[in-house]
């Protein structure tokens, strides 16, 4: 268990998380107490049904814990509204999905372009340059007017990258990016994700269970039946590889 | 962001193509059918409103605000017509065409009438009496013998035609004066009444005219419908008048004129119009062999023999048999007993079928009735058409017989006599000189308008039944001339014919001798001849009244005085002073209905005219009221159709939610606004509806635009005709059908839109996330 930093970016107070199926109350999250610094790579470990997805989405603000108090960025997301939340989420934050979840009709660049258009802060030449900026960052320049079906899966994945970090949000959530990824496309994503988090400072968190992932991370929660199981910060910024498999 | 809102719905509708040609078929078809449907009724409505507000209703209709029944231009059996008497009609013209949106104010009324005369042997009878009298100049002798015998040939087949009456009705249902009347007619069918008959010539002749003729009352009278207004003004200001034979009736004068559909329908032989009207329906594609309708019009034809053979003299039927012999040579005859339609019981068809040999297998018992027998034979056959022969024998019928036959009851320049249903208080007749026949243009088969017939304003008040100025002097004159000092109410009708006539006769034939003995029907136009039918039409009409005067010389004063009426000239003013039921209003160019009803009420408020004002629509009654059914239910029809686009449109798009609920979760954990999803989906719609309306607005567009060029034919049904101002209806697209159209699908398509938009709008970010669980 860490203690409080003064530049967490996250941190997460005694959050439990109770799912209600039927009569029958299933607890995901059972006392969590964590933080994560600005600037992380942090990698969520754990087996199936520890509760990673469940912590992803609690500090992605697309949930809300049951008690005990979420801050992210500053916000406590227990005390703010539906609407607040996705304001929260379209400003601070971005998303990195397992199967990329772009919009079939729409062209790479259409993708990447719809966070902006959400935000409406940009006019059309700006958002251009944007764009194509990021575009280029994640190596996609040419591909900017495929659709998503036209597209490989690591250039997808590029793509949902590039949407998410297109907004320059303080945070990534990713969620098994590399999952539906072959072990090198999957490596070249995380690579470029690790480009990106060092060359803008932006904070990733994310799942996964791929254990040469979890060895670029610099931070590592591990999550078991709900709890943190271990919190470990990479002294030089880089955690060993972990011997015990943990899928 | 709407823009790229609307590049996802267009092409989620490329996306999913099978949804979008279901959807998008649907829709198309509804915008069709709305801007057909839409269009076709607009072109009906102003079809309509062009051709009876230029024909007979004009634009607004004023008549008495306090009356019992509202006017209706066409009653039906429900309509009251108590609709009162415009009590100032002068004050009300002048007030109303001081508007400037006013064009002019017709008076108007509209009544039925009974039409007398014409009967053919009331005709036969007069022409006999002026041959006999005509005897001494040269050729007289002969032109009095076949006379003679033609009314004795009449005579003879209504004896036998009676015989048929008394053989399928039993003797107490004849009424006392049946027989009386049976008896006399046999009477004169005997060879003993012919045989001293030049001898005994005026108490032969007088009986078969007080005796024998009114028993011929078969095509007696006629109802027909007519319209009382000032002729010449409502000629300036109704367009769609047109006159097609003869003349208009002269300003200011007595007359009537007949719409060409009445004159074809009511006033024509019977067996010519059903042949004409075969006619019409053969060349519409019917067979004879198929067509119940035909074949009915046939067997009448068959049956109705006597139609043309009564008509016909000795010489003429000489030259027809002759025809008749070459055209149908010895064919059989058709089987007059099983044309008989549908006996009303087993013992009437016995009846008739014993009756049957009285007429066609009568034993022949002189040569003469050897000779009828062979002639029923003939005309029966020749009319027994099939689809090879009827147009040979249509042309020949015309060529040959039509000319020997009456072909109709009254010519233009003959004397109708019209009694009035006398709404007013009493029942009235007149006489009218026919001047010519008419039509609507536009209403041409319309069997509404069609039966519409023009009369004058004076006489329109005789018929009513008020006591006009003239018919106040009438009656002086006749108790002058009669020595009656009283005449009892019910009997002043029947009075018409006596007394003198102070006012100088115009008509230099008029009021002599000569002119009572001119045959009705006669060739020319002929005020003098024409008058005399009027004579033998009102004797027609004798009851008590008639016999009281029966000695006094009462033809040559009613002709005088009929012939005053006839000739005299009225000023406006006179035409418009006294009844007036209704006025039409015709609107100034370019002036707007509702606000011009508006400014009249408004005038008739401030002059306290006391009259109330309808539009074209709410007078024509039911018709009007017609459109308005069609409108609703092609609303009803339009409904349907996009109430099921909407349940498929709502269907399909539910089911394309979740289908995109992971691209909806995964928008709104971007940061995509609840009411984003609902903007999208509305978005989404929007394209829907447009792609579509517009689509099929092209394509109804296109469609309108080619019926409007071949039209929507009627199918000759009358009622069709008068609503499509025509036989065929040209629809036309405006600007406002393709809004409507438009409005319509988007509407249709928002509001099937709202449940599935508000679905997604509930999708959770989280949908994007349960990966690992989904």
């Amino acid at each position: 268990m860490s203690t409080p930093s003064r530049d967490a970016i996250v941190r997460l107070s005694g959050v439990q998380k109770i799912y209600k199926l039927g009569k029958v109350e299933v607890p995901a999250l059972k006392g969590i107490d964590l933080e994560i610094n600005a600037g992380d790579f942090a990698v969520i470990a754990g087996p199936s049904g520890s509760g990673k997805t469940t912590l992803l989405n609690l500090i992605g603000c697309v949930d809300v814990a049951t008690t005990g108090t979420v801050m992210v960025d500053g916000h406590d997301t227990g005390t703010l509204s539906e609407s607040a939340l996705t304001r929260l989420r379209l400003e601070h934050l971005g998303f990195i999905f397992q199967s990329f979840n772009l919009v079939a009709v729409l062209d790479a660049f259409d993708n990447v372009e719809f966070p902006l258009l959400l935000q409406g802060k940009l006019n059309k030449a700006e958002r251009r340059e944007r764009v194509e900026d990021i575009m280029a960052s994640v190596g996609l320049t040419d591909y900017m007017h495929h659709r998503p079906n036209e597209l490989s899966g690591g250039q997808r994945q590029r793509v949902a990258v590039a949407r998410a970090l297109v907004t320059k949000p303080r945070i990534v959530m990713a969620d098994e990016p590399t999952a539906n990824l072959d072990s090198q496309t999957g490596h070249q994503i995380i690579d470029l994700m690790k480009k990106l988090n060092q060359e803008e400072g932006t904070t990733f968190i994310f799942s996964t269970h791929d254990p040469k992932v979890m060895s670029q991370a610099d931070r590592s929660i591990e999550l078991i039946d709900g709890l943190v199981a271990s919190s470990e910060v990479a002294d030089d910024g880089r955690l060993d590889t972990p011997q015990t498999a943990l899928v | 962001m709407t823009g790229t809102l609307i590049r996802i719905a267009l092409r989620n509708l490329l996306a999913h193509k099978v949804k979008t040609t279901v959807v998008g078929g649907i829709l198309i078809l509804g915008t069709i059918m709305l801007l057909l449907g839409v269009s076709a009724l607009t072109s009906m409505d102003r079809a309509m409103s062009q051709s009876l507000t230029a024909s007979i209703s004009g634009h607004l209709q004023v008549s008495m605000a306090d009356a019992k029944d509202k006017f209706v231009l066409f009653p039906s059996l429900i309509d009251g017509t108590e609709i009162g008497e415009v009590s100032d009609f002068p004050k009300v013209r002048k007030a109303l065409e001081s508007l400037p949106q006013v064009e002019a104010v017709i008076p108007q009324g509209f009544d039925y009438g009974m039409v007398f005369g014409g009967n053919l042997m009331d005709v036969k009878l007069a022409k006999l009496r002026k041959t006999h009298d005509d005897i001494a100049k040269p050729g007289g002798q002969g032109a009095y013998i076949a006379t003679r015998d033609h009314v004795r040939r009449i005579v003879e087949l209504l004896s036998e035609d009676l015989k048929n009456l008394e053989a399928i009705t039993d003797e107490k249902s004849r009424g006392q004066e049946t027989v009386q009347g049976i008896n006399d007619v046999r009477h004169a069918a005997q060879p003993e009444f012919w045989r001293d008959f030049d001898a005994q010539f005026d108490a032969r002749l007088n009986f078969l005219e007080n005796k024998v003729a009114v028993m011929a009352i078969g095509e007696d009278f006629l109802f027909i419908r007519y319209m009382g207004t000032d002729t010449a003004r409502f000629r300036k200001h109704f367009h769609r008048f047109e006159m097609l034979e003869g003349k208009p009736t002269p300003p200011g004068k007595r007359g009537i004129m007949l719409n060409h559909f009445a004159y074809e329908e009511f006033f024509k032989h019977k067996t010519a119009r059903r042949l004409d009207k075969m006619k019409e329906r053969i060349e519409e594609g019917y067979t004879i062999a198929d067509d119940d309708q035909l074949q009915d019009w046939q067997r009448k034809n068959v049956k109705q023999y006597k139609e043309i053979i009564w008509q016909l003299d000795a010489p003429s039927a000489a030259k027809v048999r002759a025809v008749l012999i070459e055209a149908v040579g010895d064919q059989k005859a058709p089987d007059l007993g099983s044309a008989t339609p549908h006996p009303t019981s087993a013992t009437q068809a016995e009846a008739a079928a014993k009756a049957k040999p009285a007429v066609a297998d009568k034993v022949p018992q002189t040569q003469e009735q050897k000779v009828r027998a062979e002639m029923v034979r003939l005309v029966s056959t020749f009319f027994d058409m099939n689809d090879t022969s009827f147009s040979d024998r249509y042309a020949l019928f015309y060529k040959e017989i039509a000319p020997r036959i009456r072909l109709y009851r009254a010519k233009i320049g003959d004397v109708l006599t019209v009694r009035g249903e006398g709404a007013g208080g009493y029942a009235k007749s007149t006489n009218m000189k026919i001047y010519g026949v008419f039509q609507f243009r536009g209403l041409e088969k319309s069997i509404l308008a069609g039966a519409v017939n023009i009369i004058d304003m004076m006489s329109f008040r005789d018929l009513y039944g008020f006591m006009t100025a003239d018919k106040v002097k009438e009656l002086a004159e006749m108790q002058k001339a009669v020595g009656v000092k009283d005449i009892a109410r019910d009997e002043a009708e029947d009075a018409f014919f006596g007394g003198g006539d102070d006012e100088p006769s115009t008509n230099d034939e008029a009021g002599t001798d000569d002119a009572l003995l001119g045959e009705a029907a006669g060739d020319a136009v002929d005020p003098a001849n024409a008058a005399t039918a009027a004579v033998a039409g009102a004797g027609k009409t004798g009851d008590a009244g008639f016999d009281e005067f029966a000695d006094v010389d009462m033809k040559q004063g009613a002709q005088r005085w009929s012939d005053s009426l006839l000739n005299r000239v009225y000023t406006e003013k006179e035409i418009d002073t006294g009844v007036v039921r209704n006025a039409a209003i015709i609107l100034a160019p370019g002036a707007d209905e509702d606000d011009t009803k508006a400014a009249i009420e408004q005038r008739v408020k401030a002059d306290k005219l006391g009259v109330q004002v309808l539009n074209w629509r709410k007078a024509s009654g039911m018709l009007g009221d017609f459109v308005s059914v069609i409108y609703i239910v092609l609303l009803v029809a339009i409904l349907g159709v996009f109430g099921v686009a909407l349940f498929i449109i709502n269907n399909s798009m539910v089911l394309a939610t979740i289908e995109r609920t992971r691209e909806i979760g995964t928008l709104r954990a971007i940061g995509m606004q609840r009411r984003h999803v609902l903007w999208m989906f509305i978005v989404e719609s929007l394209v829907l509806g447009i792609v579509f309306g517009v689509v099929g607005s092209l394509v109804g567009g296109a469609i309108v635009q080619w019926v409007g060029s071949v039209g929507i034919p009627s199918g000759g049904n009358t009622t069709v005709i008068f609503l499509f101002g025509g036989p065929r209806l040209f629809p036309t697209l405006a600007a406002w059908h393709v809004g409507i159209a438009m409005v319509m699908v988007a509407l249709v398509t928002t509001a099937s839109t709202v449940y599935p938009a508000l679905l997604a709008t509930r999708v959770t970010p989280l949908e994007a996330m349960q990966e690992a669980e989904g």
